[in-house]
Order: structure tokens, then sequence, then C-alpha cells
């Protein structure tokens, strides 16, 4: 058994079905997509910009990344829900999709990330509030850079049919 | 009204054709158009969430509007710029599409609620009440705006 006839298998059952010939559900579901995007994206990039010194420069950093956490983590859990609904939905074309592997690496890179700057950046805030520090500034930079790349990469997986 | 040689016209504009020409143009555009959407309706939701009472309660809605404002205006601008460049590659179409047309209406309207009621409901002399009612308001505009644009490429 192949992963092409296991995707094959996923789009002739009942829910890849009904998300893609609903006339509705996809671009419903396709909205939620957007909105998360809007509402978790607002918040990663204040968050970035408050760590370059850049954004909301009168709070310390730490108010500002403790009181958008919580968001940003439901703004990221509905996010990648939506994103698995639409992806169940054709899963062979994204398969065969270049920008959908692209994406699926970027977002790697984003949970390679969390690693390498969750605790002394993100889970540090308290110590920012001293002073910024350059790898703090460097999460930033490379977190803004992967989620521009993640939002490039997605639009263009609608080009590649 | 403009008719719909207004709208030919603005097909063979040189912007247009650029981009109809090289097949990266219309996503890299869009992609634009997306990160300045993420960072208006963004900063502006993060606002309406406040003057709801739900998140970002260290600072005031007034500080916060504030804060946000110049990115807001950064968001703003490069929707603003992208969008009318996609419109014009494919005006003829577009200004047909309900989905489009409802989708003006709603950000005209979401606009003008920014610019006028939500600001009056982030200043801090604002009754609680009002400032609810300012934030669900301004958040069911956007989703409309969202819901509206997300329909384009379906009717």
């Amino acid at each position: 058994m192949n992963i092409v006839s296991v995707l094959e298998w996923v789009e002739r059952a009942g829910l890849s079905t009904a998300i893609r010939e609903g006339a509705l559900l996809y671009p419903i579901i396709g909205g939620f997509h957007l909105l998360a995007i809007a509402l978790f994206g607002g918040m990663l990039v204040m968050t970035d910009l408050r760590l370059l010194g850049w954004a909301m420069q009168r709070r310390p950093v730490s108010d500002v990344l403790e009181q958008f956490r919580a968001w940003k983590r439901a703004g990221f859990a509905l996010v990648v829900s939506s994103g698995l609904l639409l992806a169940w939905a054709e899963p062979l074309k994204l398969y065969r999709s270049p920008s959908f592997w692209r994406k699926m690496a970027l977002l790697g890179l984003v949970g390679v990330h969390a690693l390498v700057f969750r605790r002394g950046v993100y889970e540090n805030a308290k110590a920012l509030d001293r002073g910024l520090t350059l790898r703090a500034k460097l999460a930033a930079t490379l977190s803004l850079l992967l989620w521009a790349g993640l939002i490039v990469t997605g639009r263009l997986i609608a080009f590649d049919a | 009204m403009p008719t719909d040689s207004f709208f030919e016209w603005l097909t063979k504009t040189p912007w247009a054709k650029a981009m109809n020409g090289p097949e990266w143009a219309f996503p890299l555009v869009e992609s634009l158009h997306f990160i300045g959407f993420a960072l208006s309706v963004g900063t502006i939701a993060i606002v309406d969430l406040r003057l709801l009472g739900i998140a970002m309660r260290r600072q005031s809605a007034s500080e916060l509007a504030a804060d946000l404002d110049k990115w807001t205006w950064t968001g703003l601008a490069l929707m603003l710029i992208t969008g009318p460049l996609m419109f014009s590659a494919d005006a003829v179409n577009y200004h047909y599409n309900p989905a489009f047309q409802f989708k003006m209406v709603c950000l005209l309207l979401a606009l003008v609620f920014y610019f006028t009621l939500h600001r009056y409901a982030t200043r801090p002399t604002t009754p609680r009440l009002l400032a609810n009612l300012a934030g669900a308001v301004s958040l069911a505009l956007w989703i409309c705006v969202v819901a509206g644009g997300r329909m384009i490429a379906f009717v």
C-alpha cells in the first residue's frame, strides 16, 4: 500500500468529499483559516516587533508576551485545525504540489525555532525586561521571516495545479 | 457610475499588464495583500478584544490603540495598494462578482467605522457598554470583509 492509494482512499471518504463538494463548507473553513491567520498573525507580529524594540515600547516585554501567549496558542490551534481540514479535502493535489511541501518544510522550521528560542526568549520575558538581547532580536527576525514564508508558500499552492 | 469601458481600460493599464505578465506576479502581490491583512485586521482585532474586555487588560484601550496605530496603518497601506492591483488584473469580472461587491460594501463600512466610532470608543471616557459594542461591531464587520473576500473565488 503506497502513499498515493492512502490519499485516494482519504479523498473518497465522507468528510473529504463533503468539504470538497459542499458549496459552502470549503470557503467557510477557508474563511476560518484566514481569520485565525489575522488574529494569530497580528499578535505574533506585535510580539516579535516588541522583541525588536519597534512596537509597544512603553510596556515591558514580559507584559506584552504574557498577555499575547494564550491568544497566540488558541490562534495557532485554529490555524492548524482549519488547515488540516482543508488539506483533508484535497490530499492528492497537495501531495503533488511543490509549494505545499515547501510550506510544510517551513512549518518544520517553525518547530525548530520554538525548540531553539522558546526557553531562552519567549518564556524568559522577565529577564528581557532588563534589556533586549541579540538572541531575542534574532528570534524575532527569524520568526517574522518564517511566517512571511508560510504565507507566500501557502498562497502559491493555489497556483501549482 | 463607472461603465464597463472604465473596467476594460483598467485591465489594459501597465500595472494590470504587469500583474498578468510573469506567473509569479499575482501570487506575490496576493501574498503581500495577506501580510497587510494580517497586520491591519490583526491589530484592529487586538483593540477590539480589549474593548470587549477579554484581552490585554493590563493597559487601557486608548493606550493600546495609540501603540498599535502605526502598524494598523502600515497594514492598511499594504492592503489598499495590493488590493486594487489585483482588481485591475481582472477588473471586468471582479466588479460583477457579488462576493466582491459584498466585500467592498463591508470594507467601506469597516473603514468608516474604524476611523469614526471605533476611534471614539477607545477614549478613556467612553462608557464600558459602548466600548464593548464598538468592539463587537468592528469584529463583525471585518469578519464580513474576510468572508466576502474568501467567496470571490467560489461564485
